[in-house]
């Protein structure tokens, strides 16, 4: 096996790859996006490449895991290795995706692996969606669309709540029932 | 990372502007080279064409 070949088959092992969640968040996101967009925790960098190709629109995916940067930027994504919204600029996006890892974890159970921090929300499922909404109106240009994919696991009353206090109206652009959960889009709004 | 890409990014530390040394390029990326915040001077480095811009705590618990 050539080495690029190992270390593509390694990405797969270790980064999160399109799933029913990315289908409905592309969807939304080809319909409501604008201007310059930054998918947040992009994994395999599916999503923005569809909103890419789809709309002829400039794209950055960020992802802390370095492996879903590697992808992504193999599916010409403009890729950054970073920490949710830390990097980037006051007003710099007019739209903002983002497809939290949302599974409610029990702490002992945690696995601390990169398929973990894909997957899990801690406790509450929420412990990165908190974060993301205190700082994404910082990021969001004035009159900008954030995409927050929300399933019903995490708790779509206390995600409504804080989409509330970060100061945003929302709307729902897409739903769809799985056994298990119900996958939302939102479209948050100043 | 194509040279666009600085109109967005900043130190994730204090959002200072940064500044881009390039060691090696193609015709439109920055392949090599490291992020330098103007403000509290902190280095990221872009390896493969992707810039790390996680803060240095991070970043070193990443490599671990």
């Amino acid at each position: 096996m050539t080495d690029l070949a190992e270390r593509r088959g390694l990405d797969d092992t270790v980064v999160y790859q399109p799933a029913e969640d990315s289908g409905l968040l592309a969807e939304a996101a080809i319909a409501e996006a604008g201007g310059r967009v930054l998918e947040v925790g992009t994994g395999s960098g599916w999503v923005a490449a569809q909103i890419a190709d789809e709309r002829g629109l400039e794209v950055v995916g960020s992802d802390l895991n370095p492996h879903a940067a590697r992808q992504a930027g193999e599916r010409s994504v403009e890729a950054v290795v970073a920490d949710l919204l830390s990097p980037f600029r006051a007003d710099a996006f007019d739209t903002i995706c983002f497809n939290p890892p949302y599974l409610p974890t029990d702490p002992d159970n945690e696995w601390d692996d990169w398929m973990e921090h894909a997957l899990s929300g801690g406790e509450t499922g929420r412990e990165l969606i908190e974060p993301f909404l205190a700082d994404v109106g910082r990021v969001l240009a004035p009159a900008g669309v954030v995409l927050l994919l929300v399933s019903s696991l995490t708790g779509y009353d206390e995600v409504l709540a804080l989409v509330d206090n970060a100061g945003f109206d929302h709307e729902v652009v897409d739903e769809e029932s799985f056994p298990f959960e119900t996958l939302t889009v939102l479209a948050l709004r100043r | 990372m194509k040279d666009s890409l600085m109109d967005v990014v900043c130190c994730p530390l204090d959002k200072a502007d940064l500044e881009l040394d390039a060691d090696e390029r193609n015709e439109t990326e920055v392949l090599s080279g490291t992020l330098t915040c103007t403000e509290c001077g902190e280095t990221y480095p872009i390896e493969d064409g992707i810039p790390n811009l996680l803060p240095p705590d991070m970043r070193d618990e990443a490599a671990a």
